[in-house]
């Protein structure tokens, strides 16, 4: 059977978001419900339409259904890039990525370096999800990661004007996630698949969770992580390498 | 209009009921080729919450002779997912304002809903033995909808319209936060998938029949009153 999902109280969430130092999320803040960069014509009005009425309906921040470990998917698929060219990268793998570590830079207090073992060190969560791909497949995997969260909270918290949250990855990918979903708890960077590390196939040694979104954007082989507050410098300044080919920017559809 | 026959000029449709039509159509067409755009670059269709390449599918296209990576080609899911969204949105308000218009005017209890007797199963076979003859209605009897019209209408409108909006919702990832229990309705995101594809299926048949069916009833006179509002209506051929 399928385990039923508590939604976040809305006393944690502001707590949760107090914490970072100042993050708004007011009722007001117009940002969580259209793309960085609308797209012109019929086609930006859709996204926002899409976006909008999502982003109202997840207000309350509650979180994805989760299932039981009875629920997951044997051999999770390993899809998309599965082996990033990348020469570091290709070293690091090598090394069983104890040479890997995740720059966190930007507008945070503390722009730090943080190994595997960092990670891990930090408060993890579990979370038994579906993965949905915008290609039409799902399945049901157990992740084990640092949340988004605790993550920029070791670096110091983020300043004022944050808007976005930018990661890289090896193999050459990058998108934006605004702080609606920078602040959900299902929000993890992932080095855990189903108790154990995640194969490489599936974006070792650490990958993106944003539950409430498509596959794509839920990123594999992360490099660095960084907060900005415009995303007008980051690739074509579309928010992410998909948006950039003029895919739309917001994925929970 | 030079008109050998004698005969007259009936209002047919209104206006509403002609710009939704036509809105529709041109939704239809959209939202049907921008879903095989992304069906074609992931060609199988499963049941349950899980399914992928290789897992046990209900339904294969290359069980039909087009191989995964042939079908893979013809597709274009980034145009696909731009306008098939973009369409769905059109539809929905496109029907919302037909719904709430003709339910206004009663258009749909005076010209939709079955009268007493229409569904009796003598009608109904009578009815069907003229529809399998090809023998249109004629006359007083062409001024208005026949049963299986009426029939085939209100579900399409009412059933499978909701339906593929509901089934369509049930997919989207951000549901699984919103209502994990609408995509458990369906019997999980992979069911919702294929039941989207079924219910498109249906709509292609009913608009294949549809179509059929103006050209047996006289397509000129048909489209013209679709688009006109007029209908032309001989007064001799009635016996």
């Amino acid at each position: 059977m399928n385990k039923k999902t508590g939604s976040l109280s809305r006393r944690n969430f502001i707590a949760g978001a107090g914490a970072m130092s100042g993050i708004l999320l007011t009722g007001c803040d117009m940002d969580i419900y259209t793309p960085p960069e609308i797209r012109s014509g019929l086609m930006g009005v859709s996204d926002v339409l899409t976006m909008a009425s999502q982003r109202l309906l997840m207000s309350g921040q509650g979180l994805v259904k989760e299932y039981e470990t009875s629920d997951i998917t044997k051999d999770f698929p390993a899809w998309g890039r599965t082996n990033p060219e990348d020469e570091n990268y290709q070293q690091m793998a090598s090394t069983s990525f104890t040479d890997w570590s995740l720059s966190v830079g930007g507008l945070v207090n503390r722009p730090s370096s943080f190994s595997l073992q960092d990670l891990k060190r930090l408060p993890p969560r579990t979370q038994t999800t579906m993965h949905i791909c915008e290609q039409g497949w799902s399945a049901i995997a157990q992740w084990t990661g640092t949340p988004l969260m605790a993550l920029l909270e070791a670096a110091g918290g983020v300043h004022q004007e944050a808007r976005y949250v930018v990661i890289d990855t090896y193999d050459g990918w990058y998108d934006a996630y605004d702080m609606f979903d920078v602040v959900h708890p299902q929000t993890i960077l992932a080095y855990g698949l189903n108790g154990k590390d995640v194969p490489q196939g599936n974006g070792a040694p650490v990958r993106l969770r944003v539950e409430r979104h498509c596959g794509y954007r839920n990123l594999k082989f992360l490099k660095s992580v960084q907060v900005v507050a415009s995303v007008e410098d980051i690739g074509l300044g579309k928010g992410g390498l998909l948006s950039d080919y003029n895919w739309h920017w917001y994925a929970g559809a | 209009m030079a008109l050998k026959q004698s005969g007259n000029w009936i209002h047919r449709h209104n206006y509403n009921v002609r710009i939704c039509h036509w809105i529709n159509v041109l939704c239809f067409t959209y939202l049907l080729l921008s879903g095989i755009m992304m069906f074609l670059q992931f060609p199988e269709l499963y049941w349950g919450d899980v399914g992928f390449r290789g897992y046990e599918a209900i339904f294969k296209l290359s069980n039909w002779g087009l191989t995964w990576e042939e079908a893979d080609a013809l597709g274009n899911r980034q145009w696909g997912r731009n306008y098939h969204f973009l369409f769905a949105w059109i539809f929905l308000f496109n029907n919302l304002i037909y719904v709430g218009w003709n339910l206004r005017n009663r258009h749909f209890f005076k010209r939709m809903w079955p009268r007493r007797g229409e569904l009796h199963k003598d009608n109904l076979k009578e009815e069907l033995n003229q529809h399998l003859h090809l023998r249109a209605a004629k006359g007083d009897a062409s001024k208005k909808y026949n049963v299986f019209q009426k029939l085939s209408y209100l579900i399409v409108i009412f059933v499978l319209f909701p339906f593929m909006v509901i089934s369509g919702v049930a997919q989207m990832p951000a549901f699984t936060a919103i209502s994990p229990e609408l995509i458990d309705l369906f019997g999980g995101r992979q069911s919702a998938r294929t039941l989207h594809a079924i219910s498109t299926l249906l709509l292609v048949l009913f608009v294949v029949i549809h179509v059929f069916e103006v050209f047996v009833a006289g397509a000129t006179n048909h489209i013209r009153a679709m688009i006109t509002g007029k209908y032309y209506l001989p007064t001799k051929e009635k016996k």
